[in-house]
């Protein structure tokens, strides 16, 4: 006999509702304080640098992606607003070989979230890189 | 009431030598330029600068406290390189000083290093160099070295200020400058600078190991790039994409 889908208890939707409140707040924190480090130890992500662009048609993003593998590169929306962009480094990078011994951490990835201000069709993207600058385009919607 | 900038000599400083500035602008072409020529042409520290129009920081290297704006030289060469975004309200008082001071030193010429930024820069596998000099002369000797004149068009920062000081000051005075981004840290554009720099003056640098650290520099200068952009914005630095109107 199939088994019936649980009901979801009030554990689970609370745990879901502080999950999107987290990730508001980190929002929030990160917009409020931008003076936080280009770096994330538990990520293992250095923050790239990007830039975001509106055309009449498109929304291009931009972002300085150096020592990185290029079919690693992932685009993904975070929500309707937010693009996240990540990609693999070829070498870890530790705070050690930047020469900074007060520090512990390892880094892997190069990240950026860049939000978009017009409405844009995250379906229909087209990804290229070339010097290694990732260039992203989204037909902008109507 | 102290002086608001001031320039601290840690050793006797050259005379007739050639200032280079390269303090933090679009793309870092500048300092990374600036930095390399430290490093290549094995540079000693010879002032830093010292105002309470910076922010209160000292950079730490092998656990030694420096200032962040600093002076380098040799008989030849003085090179300033800021490891700090210079706050756009105190850039007009920090350059007249350097200009000042290296007059006081009575410099050959000041030399600023940088870029154009460039919208499609990634588009670009070879940037081009332009040049703008203080006076006729020194644009009719940029044309005969090669150098490609920036004829119409906007200069806005430490570039533009450096100009107009050397020329208040009567203190001859040259722009090389690449097409570069505008806010991503460019070593290859600051190595082409470097290149167009050796053709015009007696200083034989080898860009290789600049283009070989390309990757790392741009990873290590995002935050300084970051900062840079801040004051940039603050400066009006978009001004450089205008087209001026003299008819």
């Amino acid at each position: 006999m199939p088994e019936k889908p649980r009901k979801r208890s009030i554990f689970d939707v609370m745990g879901e509702y502080v999950e999107v409140f987290d990730a508001l707040a980190d929002e929030l924190l990160e917009a409020t304080f931008p003076e936080g480090p280009s770096w994330n130890i538990e990520t293992c992500c250095l923050q790239a640098l990007s830039n975001v662009f509106v055309t009449s048609r498109e929304v291009v993003i931009t972002a300085d992606m150096p020592n990185i593998e290029p079919e690693t590169v992932k685009v993904e929306a975070v929500d309707e607003t937010v693009i996240q962009i990540t990609a693999k480094m070829k070498k870890k990078v530790r705070f050690a070989d930047l020469g900074i011994y007060h520090r512990q951490g390892e880094f892997s990835a190069l990240r950026c979230q860049d939000r978009i201000q017009v409405p844009f069709d995250s379906e229909k993207m087209k990804i290229s890189f070339t010097g290694g600058i990732l260039e992203v385009r989204f037909p902008r919607k109507s | 009431m102290s002086e608001a900038v001031k320039i601290v000599e840690k050793q006797i400083i050259p005379s007739e030598a050639t200032m280079i500035v390269g303090l933090p602008d679009v793309g870092l072409v500048g300092l990374i330029a600036t930095s390399y020529i430290i490093t290549e042409l094995n540079l000693e520290e010879i002032a830093y600068m010292d105002s309470d129009l910076l922010p209160p920081v000292m950079v730490l290297h092998q656990g030694l406290p420096r200032a962040p704006l600093r002076f380098y030289g040799n008989q030849k060469f003085i090179a300033v390189i800021s490891e700090l975004a210079v706050p756009a309200p105190a850039i007009y008082t920090i350059m007249r000083k350097i200009v000042d001071w290296g007059q006081a030193k009575k410099v050959k010429r000041i030399i600023s290093m940088g870029g154009i930024p460039v919208e499609n820069r990634q588009a670009i596998t070879e940037p081009k160099v332009f040049g703008s000099a203080s006076n006729q002369e020194l644009l009719d000797g940029l044309t005969k070295s090669g150098v490609k004149i920036m004829n119409e068009g906007y200069m806005v920062g430490p570039q533009a200020l450096s100009m107009r000081y050397s020329i208040n000051n009567n203190v001859p005075s040259i722009a090389i400058l690449a097409q570069s981004f505008y806010n991503y840290p460019d070593p290859q554009a600051a190595a082409i600078v470097l290149k167009e720099l050796s053709k015009i003056f007696d200083v034989n640098v080898d860009v290789s190991k600049l283009l070989e650290k390309g990757e790392e520099i741009r990873l290590k200068a995002r935050d300084i790039m970051k900062r840079t952009q801040e004051e940039m914005s603050r400066m009006k630095k978009s001004q450089e994409y205008d087209m001026p109107l003299y008819v």
